[in-house]
């Protein structure tokens, strides 16, 4: 059985928000929701002064402290290692929100259109009118997986092929000889979480 | 075109390196805050009215706890699916504080029933308050580790917190019956509850500052924190309630009170600043919380 996970090389990452735009098409996010949210940052001052960019997701931990934390058995891990949330299952008691060490999960109050109360037409037939009240977070684009050898909207998108996917498991993955090569490095190892995504500097 | 506000803060906490936790201290999550603190007075005024066997506190305890558990109920994104919350014994405090909080009200009420047809002195009545004071110790018990469990947030994840939550709740417990003797509704009761109280407010205020101090040591998010608290958007309600209010006001008085007799208007003050200053210290942990930034 394949653990998905991602690699993402941070020297490629030029800031350019194509990740989380596409997986806001792809999921079809609600104003506030970000699945692949990208966290900049200015270092330095001038003349030296420059931009870090650290693109994100929900990093599908190994033991993801998040499906601990939930009270109702909404989350779950898959066998290839993907942490999806039943929205059917969610009390919104935001648990998951609180133990997660990487805010990847989002509470939605309430759904709202990008432009104003009303929702247009591509909004009323994306948004998940069900999980109002519920936490979402990255499915790792689960559904395209399971279609097929499709990789997530984010990874798709991305123009300058900063983030990878693959199977952790398999030696000979892209993901694997990249993590080896070039010492990928998992956030935060300190919270013992094992996440399935790695960082290159 | 206008952006909806939840918009706005996510675009600012995305731009945050200390990004603070909202989902427990803002909006809706005031009524969680709400919730531990009424639960946790009810269930201490229910511990505490047992042995000095005063009905009023048990009356008191209960219906506090029946208010927190309301507010529990009504902080839900999805009220109707509490009973699920009860599925997960093995690994969350939130399930374990349900079943806890269950049979304390369930039990609690039960023995009160009992006690308002005069049928509590026998054995069903006795299992029953056995019961509902171990429904009691474990609701006052399971509300700090909720918030301990939390890796993400380093001001909770600590074992002091749990510590000072059980210390808050019994406090509070203890602040209920004074302020009901002050107001005259349970006279002679509170008597021996005093030293206690004054003991529990001291030992309080020690844990506070061990905590604050073990914090600042404890990296820089839990610094930045402790530095909310002490010295920004958090240190009025620290200061003006927990400290002033909750702390050196209830000592001073409870200390005067072992020189000479206080009058029952001071008694209720006494009762009520500490069960503001609960309330304030409950509160400003929650909002002085920060995740641990992701490393860039």
């Amino acid at each position: 059985m394949p653990r998905w996970g991602m690699v993402i090389d941070l020297a490629r990452c030029v800031g350019c928000y194509a990740c989380t735009i596409a997986c806001k098409v792809e999921n079809g996010t609600p104003p506030g929701v970000w699945y692949a949210p990208v966290y900049e940052r200015e270092v330095g001052s001038y003349p030296t002064a420059k931009r870090l960019f650290l693109p994100t997701l929900c990093y599908h931990c190994k033991n993801p402290p998040c499906m601990k934390a939930c009270p109702t058995k909404a989350i779950s891990k898959r066998e290839d290692g993907i942490v999806l949330v039943d929205r059917e299952k969610c009390c919104g008691s935001r648990a998951c929100v609180a133990a997660c060490p990487y805010g990847a999960l989002t509470f939605v109050d309430e759904i709202k259109g990008e432009f104003g109360d009303e929702l247009n037409p591509w909004e009323r037939a994306r948004y998940p009118q069900d999980g109002v009240g519920t936490v979402h977070k990255c499915t790792l684009c689960s559904h395209r997986i399971d279609e097929g050898n499709h990789e997530p909207a984010c990874v798709q998108t991305c123009p300058t092929h900063c983030r990878i996917f693959g199977d952790l498991e398999d030696p000979g993955s892209e993901v694997s000889k990249l993590i080896r090569e070039r010492n990928g490095a998992q956030p935060r190892p300190e919270a013992g979480t094992d996440p399935s995504v790695y960082y290159l500097r | 075109m206008a952006r909806t506000e939840p918009f706005q803060i996510r675009i600012a906490d995305l731009r945050e390196r200390y990004r603070p936790q909202r989902e427990w201290a803002e909006g809706r999550g005031l009524l969680l805050i709400l919730a531990h603190f009424f639960t946790g007075a009810g269930a201490g005024a229910w511990l505490f009215a047992v042995p000095l066997g005063s009905d009023t506190g048990l009356v008191a305890g209960f219906f506090l706890a029946v208010l927190g558990a309301v507010g529990h109920l009504f902080f839900l994104g999805r009220p109707e699916r509490f009973w699920r919350m009860a599925t997960r014994m093995g690994s969350s405090w939130i399930s374990r504080g349900l079943v806890g909080l269950s049979l304390f009200l369930v039990t609690a009420f039960l023995y009160l029933a009992l006690l308002f047809l005069a049928a509590h002195t026998t054995t069903l009545g006795s299992i029953l308050l056995a019961l509902s004071m171990l429904g009691a110790l474990w609701t006052i018990i399971y509300k700090g580790f909720v918030w301990a469990s939390s890796k993400g947030i380093p001001l909770w994840n600590t074992p002091l917190v749990p510590a000072l939550y059980i210390a808050y709740a019994l406090r509070g417990g203890a602040a209920v019956l004074i302020l009901l003797a002050g107001l005259g509704i349970q006279l002679g009761a509170w008597e021996p509850l005093e030293p206690i109280k004054l003991w529990l407010a001291v030992s309080t205020a020690v844990l506070v500052l061990i905590y604050l101090e073990v914090m600042r040591g404890s990296g820089m998010t839990a610094l930045r924190s402790v530095n909310l608290l002490l010295f920004g958007k958090v240190a009025l309600p620290f200061y003006l309630g927990a400290v002033l209010l909750g702390l050196i006001v209830p000592i001073g008085i409870g200390s005067f009170a072992y020189l000479d007799h206080i009058p029952a208007g001071l008694l209720a003050l006494v009762g009520l600043l500490s069960l503001l200053g609960d309330l304030s210290i409950i509160y400003c942990i929650a909002r002085a919380g920060l995740y641990r930034p992701l490393p860039t």
